[in-house]
């Protein structure tokens, strides 16, 4: 048993007092991320450094602690609240950028960087980082690696693996390696595409190298207005089929553009039923015709008007709308509930119907934003977790959803992961030996069950000692940790 | 929550649960807050203080110390506010969080009773203030400072020599309530140029500039007898109280026609605007508070609506954003554009130009670390930038800059807004 007091005092011999973090009025802004789970800690580390971060991992081991990861606490699955408490490690005293490679078109980072200011710095030599989530403002790489994100511009250009060769990982052993590196193809099991997307249940990167690509020469963004979801969605299955593929295509509906208008001031228009944002890049000539098409794509489907951003600045608020879409949301309700499905395109139309249903069924009021192009749709369910029942009522409500996504030949998660939530779904996708093979992976990265637990995989692999622990909690006392 | 019940000190004035769960903690805003840029903790950030309050308001955590520390840090720039889609108001509930704090201090409570005394008895009495500020005022611009600062003295100094950097080079003399400014050759409108406190005992060359410049526009200001401090720093210092009696003055020496009332100051055209907010509970005063506050108007806001005037100045020029005005006020493009109209004015931004300068009132002088570290991020920028003059909009942040340049190491100037367009008038004379 490791009293509190003990722990601070070991923690903080290995990385500093500063660097500690155990009051309960300051740990208790540890205990969210941005879904509605919570659970407090029992102390947060800032470790600088690989070998720190190693240090503190085999500590944690030693004394049997769980360990969570957390960025900038962003992740729309309760990715790194401490379910079993714990001890988290922050990543946010660790957010530099060590080297911009013009050349090689690379950057080498430190994990807790926000994924906007990694753009921001390449930007100065004529490059970007192609993934965009929406929350690139606040989100941090290690976390974007960890959920191997996506956002509205990896349509065309692809998710976070397809933009980060090499990792340096602390595994949830406590030991320092490389996954992958400064070149593509690395020979050997791709361990660097295992360990993105593990979702911080494998171990924490600590170095991160990633690809850079050239600004474009040209970017047309288009606003397309339509009256109904319905018209949105066909123009965008219309537009795929011609052979189009835009850098982004993301659809909001008429909730969430009153949100976004009324909070951000972007120039929506309140009162359609949806709208496109539609952009595409490249060369001049190629761009224009393109445009001209998608236009007329959209017109034939019924679209009332298509804007053209003609300025960077007219086109950067179309993005601050579309970005500050899911926050804006705060306006209507105080709590919301995020859904993360996948369909196959051509089913989006009917999983939307589906959708509506189930939310008219359940009472609830429904907003909707999609990265359209992959058929990832983010229902978002509003409610205040305040009234009694109300939150599990919308659990209830989003399970049918994510059941309509999948019985529609979809997956339950796009971009945001499995996480807490919905660890408890992946039976109905895996079968027992997928599951079973999956878990053999995280043992081997050292992962026993309490690294980031209950988490990806449905408990019983990660929860297993659940029980027990909170057993050994209370005979030891309210001090005791362990 | 039932008053009886009310974690809060102060029930009448604790921050507003829908306030509060307004924050779906996104984190869309925990870059742009300077305290987070610095600490990386999230107690530190706007997300955090906000979770803070709330879990104080649910009852789930006490009022303690370290709770009072992590709001006591926060600039109340509002960069926050500015960024949060969801519309959270947070300087309100800073004010309010700030309000509970002052009522019951788990910490620092003598220091507080001080700053509050300062606050109300020198601060917001033109007499007391004047002879305050007068050595102030006579030392800035004496040979006697030169000597101090050619033998290191004010280093030594420790707060005091931090006050000593940041005093203006030029003050100029006073403009209070009442004096006589410039006047137009033909007149074509009619303002009130609001005079304030420290800024008419330390910047009334920049009120004399504001009212020149104001004067070619065609504009007649008079800086009207009866007005008061408006208030700004002792509500943000959690003096509610006070700060709606300066407001009341205000209204009643201002009110009674519709000319527009010009605002130098960004921090006090800020609060100006927000007197609907403050006084809203007030039967007698919550609609002409209202009335009021449209007409405040910020310098630049104004002054971009003029007629534009000759001007040249060739200088390379930072413009750094005051957050009472980029995000309480969202003027950001104004300042810029009155820039732009100055032939030979190169204007160079800079990274964080918009990031709060760490000045923020008296926060200088309550928490001269994290002031400090903000200054020296400014500091970083102008040694990068090398410019010629460094441009603001608020007397606080001037003084700051005054202070960041010396720390650069460079010669820059450090001029308000409405100092450099009436040099730059002049000039193309
Ligand atoms: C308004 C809003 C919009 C969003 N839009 C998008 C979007 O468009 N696309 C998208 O993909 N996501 C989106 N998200 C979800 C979220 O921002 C992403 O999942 C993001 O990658 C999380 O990053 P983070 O730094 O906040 O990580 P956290 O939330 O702190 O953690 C997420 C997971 O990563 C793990 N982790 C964190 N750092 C590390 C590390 N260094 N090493 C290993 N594991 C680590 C944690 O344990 C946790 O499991 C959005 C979220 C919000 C609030
Ligand atoms: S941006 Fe607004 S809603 Fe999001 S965390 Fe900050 S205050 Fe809360
Ligand atoms: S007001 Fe400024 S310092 Fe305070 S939380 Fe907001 S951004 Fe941070």
């Amino acid at each position: 048993m490791t009293t509190r007091r003990e722990l601070v005092a070991r923690l903080s011999a290995l990385v500093g007092p500063e660097n500690v973090v155990y009051r309960a009025e300051d740990l208790i802004v540890y205990e969210f991320d941005g879904t509605i789970e919570k659970k407090l800690p029992h102390a947060v580390v800032f470790p600088l450094g690989a070998e720190q971060v190693a240090a503190v991992i085999r500590l944690c081991n030693t004394l049997g602690l769980p360990v969570t990861p957390r960025g900038a606490g962003t992740g729309l699955s309760g990715g790194s609240v401490p379910t079993r408490r714990g001890v988290v490690i922050g990543t946010s005293r660790m957010r530099r950028i060590l080297e911009i490679d013009v050349e090689n078109r690379l950057a080498v980072v430190e994990p807790g960087l926000p994924n906007i200011q990694l753009s921001e710095a390449a930007a100065a030599h004529g490059l970007f980082y192609a993934p965009d989530p929406s929350s690139q403002k606040a989100c941090t790489i290690g976390g974007n690696v960890a959920e191997n994100a996506g956002g509205p511009h990896c349509l065309a250009l692809g998710v976070t693996t397809n933009h980060v060769l090499g990792v340096e990982v602390v595994t949830a052993a406590g030991e320092i390696t490389w996954l992958g590196g400064r070149v593509p193809d690395a020979f050997g099991y791709d361990l660097r595409g295992a360990f993105i997307g593990s979702e911080g249940t494998l171990g924490i990167a600590t170095r991160i190298v990633c690809r850079l690509l050239p600004l474009p020469a040209t970017v047309i963004t288009l606003l397309a207005i339509f009256d109904t979801v319905e018209q949105a969605s066909t123009t965008v299955s219309a537009i795929i089929a011609a052979g189009m593929v835009p850098a982004a295509m993301e659809m909001m509906d008429r909730m969430t553009l009153q949100a976004a208008e009324a909070g951000l001031q972007c120039g929506y228009p309140a009162d359609a039923g949806a709208v496109l944002l539609l952009e595409l890049d490249g060369i001049d000539e190629v761009i224009a015709t393109q445009a001209a098409r998608a236009r007329a794509e959209c017109f034939e489907r019924g679209a009332s008007e298509v804007r053209t951003a003609s300025t960077p600045a007219e086109r950067e608020l179309l993005w601050k709308g579309r970005k500050g879409a899911i926050g804006s949301l705060g306006r209507i309700a105080p709590n919301y509930y995020i859904l993360d499905g996948v369909v196959p395109r051509s089913r989006l139309v009917e999983v939307m119907g589906r959708v509506s249903e189930i939310s008219e069924r359940y009472g609830l009021k429904c907003a909707n934003v999609f990265h359209a192009g992959d058929g990832n749709l983010h229902p978002l369910l509003l409610f205040d977790e305040r009234v009694p029942g109300a939150t599990a009522n919308v659990l209830e409500a989003g399970e049918e959803m994510m059941r309509a996504c999948v019985d529609a030949g979809g997956s339950l998660t796009g971009e945001h992961g499995v996480g807490f939530e919905k660890q408890r779904f992946m039976p109905w996708l895996y079968s027992e030996t997928d599951i079973e093979n999956m878990s053999r992976i995280r043992r081997v990265f050292g992962n026993e069950g309490d690294f980031n637990p209950c988490k990806l995989l449905p408990a019983g692999t990660g929860c297993g000692e659940t029980a027990h622990h909170a057993a050994a909690v209370r005979a030891a006392g309210p001090d005791a940790y362990v | 929550m039932a008053s009886d019940a009310s974690p809060w000190p102060v029930p009448a004035d604790a921050p507003a649960p829908d306030d509060l769960s307004r924050c779906v903690h996104c984190g869309l805003c925990v870059n742009a807050c300077p305290t987070y840029a610095v600490t990386g903790l999230e107690a530190e950030s706007p997300r955090g203080r906000i979770h803070l309050a709330r879990a104080v308001d649910e009852g789930r955590i006490e009022l303690t110390a370290a709770v009072q520390g992590h709001w006591d840090l926060c600039l109340q720039c509002r960069a926050c506010e500015a960024v949060c889609p969801s519309g959270v108001p947070y300087g309100r509930i800073m004010e309010h969080v700030r309000a509970q704090v002052a009522a019951d201090p788990p910490s620092g409570g003598r220091a507080r009773a001080i700053r509050r005394f300062v606050l109300r008895n020198v601060i917001a009495r033109p007499a007391v203030l004047a002879l305050a500020v007068a050595p102030a005022r006579w030392y800035a611009g004496s040979p006697v400072r030169a000597i101090v600062r050619r033998l290191g003295l004010a280093a030594r100094l420790g707060r005091i020599g931090a006050l000593e950097a940041q005093l203006p080079r030029h003050p100029g003399r006073p403009v209070r309530p009442g004096t006589r400014l410039a006047k137009p050759h033909t007149v074509t409108g009619r303002a009130v140029l609001f005079t304030g406190c420290v800024m008419g005992e330390l910047f009334g060359g920049v009120h004399r500039a504001t009212a020149r410049v104001l004067a070619r526009g065609g504009i007649a200001a008079t800086a009207a007898p009866g007005q008061a401090c408006c208030g700004a720093l002792q509500a943000h210092d959690g003096d509610l109280a006070f700060a709606r009696v300066l407001a009341r003055r205000n209204i009643d020496a201002l009110e009674g026609d519709d000319t527009t009332i010009v605002v130098n100051s960004a921090g006090c055209g800020a609060a100006m605007k927000e007197y609907g907010d403050l006084l809203k509970d007030d039967e007698a005063y919550a609609a002409r508070a209202v009335a009021f506050a449209t007409r405040v108007r910020d310098f630049a806001e104004f002054a971009a609506t003029l007629p534009a005037t000759a001007a040249r100045l060739g200088a390379r020029v930072t413009y750094q954003d005051p957050c009472h005005l980029a995000h309480a006020q969202h003027i950001r493009h104004e300042p810029r554009a009155l820039l732009g109209r100055i032939t030979g004015c190169e204007v160079v931004e800079t990274a964080g130009g918009d990031m709060c300068c760490g000045a923020a009132g008296i926060y200088s002088l309550t928490q001269p670390q994290m002031s400090a570290s903000l200054r020296a991020r400014k500091a970083e920028q102008f040694r990068q930038h090398h410019p010629d003059i460094v441009v603001t909009a608020n007397p606080g942040c001037q003084m700051q800059y005054e202070a960041a340049v010396r720390e650069a190491g460079i010669e820059a100037r450090v001029l308000h807004l409405a100092e450099l367009i009436d040099e730059a008038q002049r000039n193309a004379r």
